[in-house]
């Protein structure tokens, strides 16, 4: 090939510029869709900044390890309110009280480990 | 009629349409640019998109220390030098596909030896590859480029005929 022939004929060749007004047109368009875009951009990481920080702030504000919570009502399985405690307490004491069989009512209280009650005055022998 | 710098002060003061009469200016020397350069009429015409949308934003910033037409010619050499970095794969995978030597279309053939001789500059040093650039796309005289280039003269000539040596040696390979 011939290089300076090649440069010769690139330099010869040619063209018809586009028109202006038209390029303008689409010049700023698309100026305008990259600052759309740019914008949109900065917004969605803004947005995820923000959901990022307050889920943050959200969990360290918890008072127990999160993982504890596996009730639909994340109440922690270990910690019962005053209410409910007396209330399994009475229900369990009045399942042993009045079953036909005891030893059938404790051994449902054992399934549901419901220890206290079990072990409770000796299971309720006393 | 308004001089360049005249035309960039007012659109720095806020008057939008004194751009888009630079952009008039200035459009048939940028595209004939970049026309040389990609042969591609929608190529080129995308490539003097992207220089005008950058030029939007570095006139506000214009300090007018030199003249508009060598910065802006400063823009299309480096906006050359993003393309042929750009598609050098896929100049790859053209060259893969070139026309069989004794095919009979001169038009495509040509189109290929230009995209052929386009991949080699783009595998020149990169102040070879910038006054070969100026001296096949816009037939430049070696003052204006090495005004452009912030070179003396002699260096450019040098380096141009050292360029061409070396894309002789490429092809001859």
């Amino acid at each position: 090939m011939k290089i300076e022939k090649q440069f010769q004929d690139i330099s010869q060749s040619q063209f018809s510029a586009p028109d202006g007004d038209s390029f303008l047109e689409k010049l700023h368009n698309e100026r305008q869709r990259r600052i759309g875009k740019k914008v949109g951009l900065l917004n969605g990481l803004s947005a995820g900044i923000i959901v990022a920080v307050f889920g943050l702030i959200t969990t360290s504000q918890l008072t127990d390890d999160p993982t504890i919570f596996a009730s639909n009502d994340l109440t922690p399985l270990e910690i019962m309110d005053n209410e409910t405690e007396e209330f399994v307490y009475e229900l369990a004491e009045y399942l042993v009280e009045n079953s036909d069989d005891i030893w059938e009512t404790l051994t449902f209280l054992d399934e549901i480990e419901f220890e206290t009650v079990v072990t409770m005055n000796n299971g309720g022998l006393e | 009629m308004k001089t360049d710098h005249e035309l960039i002060k007012e659109f720095q003061e806020g008057r939008e349409t004194a751009f888009n009469e630079l952009v008039k200016r200035h459009l048939p020397n940028t595209y004939g640019f970049f026309i040389k350069f990609t042969a591609d009429e929608v190529e080129a015409e995308d490539l003097a998109q992207d220089v005008f949308i950058k030029m939007y934003k570095a006139l506000k910033k214009f300090r007018f220390e030199s003249e508009f037409k060598t910065y802006l010619f400063r823009a299309n050499v480096n906006m050359s030098n993003t393309y042929l970095r750009r598609t050098k794969w896929r100049n790859l995978l053209h060259l893969d596909q070139a026309p069989e030597p004794g095919y009979v279309d001169t038009g495509l053939e040509d189109e290929w030896r230009r995209k052929e001789l386009w991949d080699a500059v783009s595998k020149l040093p990169s102040r070879q590859r910038m006054v070969v650039t100026m001296r096949i796309a816009q037939e430049m005289p070696y003052k204006e480029i090495s005004k452009i280039m912030e070179i003396s003269e002699n260096s450019a000539k040098v380096n141009y005929h050292h360029a061409v040596k070396t894309l002789k040696d490429l092809f001859k390979n």
